[in-house]
């Protein structure tokens, strides 16, 4: 878990799930695993992963190979690719949302820390890559 | 710019509306292709759950939280530039269905030609979209957001802030500033809106 009052700058990968409620920027990638946005969560990141569940705030593109929940009080802007989405009322949601099952593995690079095209994330100032936690 | 209309003012509760127009907009959409689908306005739950069953790209554009579109004191932008700042798709992308829902309800007659020039870019030929417009120009601000709870099943819920610069234009205007779309069916509703349905002509 990335509490409240952490902030990480670069890219995450590893093989377990993440919850993060503090501040991330840069690259997730956890491609087999759940990331969890908190409420208190605030993410300035594109995110691979298997699930992703939002509760808080993200600017970035999301890729997952299950599905991406975003809660009535997550805000999301940037683009999604995912074989299904779900999006309750009353959350804030603002880009595209590919839902093309057999087109994901071409969307995603595998293995790597590659982020889609036309990245939300990508039009923030980059990152420092001072972090890699595996 | 503020990235949602209604962020602090939630939708209030939706109701049903039955529409004889969007099945007609799918009629090129095989469930097995990918489809491309422009919906302008917010999105809603519902509307998400729609098209999860379709293998399909939808692109969520909030042009009301940008309104309005005009050249004045507040931009020095043009009104192309305004809606391009709004509109940001990648160069390759081409509509199949665009859902305009009662967006040209919003934009003078100059605001909805710089939106065409715009979005021209990313039709095809068979394009099909989906609006509503006015019978009577003098029909209350109906203040409504629009999902899909099925093909042929609307969910209409009520905004809490009503988007500025509601002119609605007659037919016989729209039809003359949709010059690239030809309407191809209108049906009128039972409270004088009508509902169109619209056919790229490129």
């Amino acid at each position: 878990m990335i509490g409240p009052n952490s902030i990480i700058k670069g890219e995450i990968a590893g093989d377990e799930d993440i919850v993060i409620e503090g501040r991330v920027e840069g690259i997730i990638n956890l491609h087999g695993n759940q990331v969890s946005i908190g409420e208190s969560g605030n993410v300035r990141a594109d995110i691979h992963a298997r699930v992703i569940k939002i509760d808080g705030t993200i600017i970035g593109d999301m890729c997952a190979s299950e599905n991406v929940m975003i809660s009535k009080s997550g805000n999301v802007s940037g683009n999604i690719v995912a074989p299904r989405v779900t999006l309750e009322d009353g959350a804030i949601f603002k880009g595209s949302i590919d839902m093309d099952p057999a087109g994901i593995a071409s969307k995603e690079v595998p293995g790597t820390s590659q982020p889609l095209t036309h990245s939300a994330a990508s039009h923030m100032a980059s990152p420092g890559l001072d972090l890699k936690s595996v | 710019m503020q990235t949602h209309l209604d962020s602090t003012q939630p939708l209030q509760k939706s109701s049903r509306q039955p529409s004889k127009l969007l099945p007609s907009s799918f009629r090129y959409i095989d469930k097995r292709e990918l489809a491309t689908v422009l919906h302008i306005g917010p999105a809603l739950s519902e509307t998400v759950d729609f098209f999860s069953d379709y293998r399909c790209k939808v692109h969520f554009v909030d042009l009301f939280s940008a309104l309005p579109i005009a050249c004045g004191e507040h931009t020095t932008a043009s009104l192309e530039q305004q809606v391009e700042q709004v509109l940001t798709f990648p160069s390759d992308t081409r509509f199949d269905i665009c859902l305009f829902w009662d967006l040209f309800n919003y934009l003078n007659s100059d605001a909805i030609g710089a939106f065409l020039t715009v979005l021209r870019p990313h039709l095809k030929t068979n394009t099909l979209a989906h609006a509503f417009s006015v019978h009577n120009l003098k029909i209350p601000h109906p203040r409504h957001v629009y999902g899909i709870e099925q093909l042929d099943t609307l969910s209409v819920r009520a905004r809490c802030t009503a988007p500025p610069e509601y002119a609605p234009h007659s037919q016989n205007q729209l039809r003359q500033l949709l010059y690239c779309f030809k309407l191809e069916r209108s049906v009128l509703l039972t409270d004088s809106r009508l509902e169109l349905l619209l056919r790229a002509t490129l």
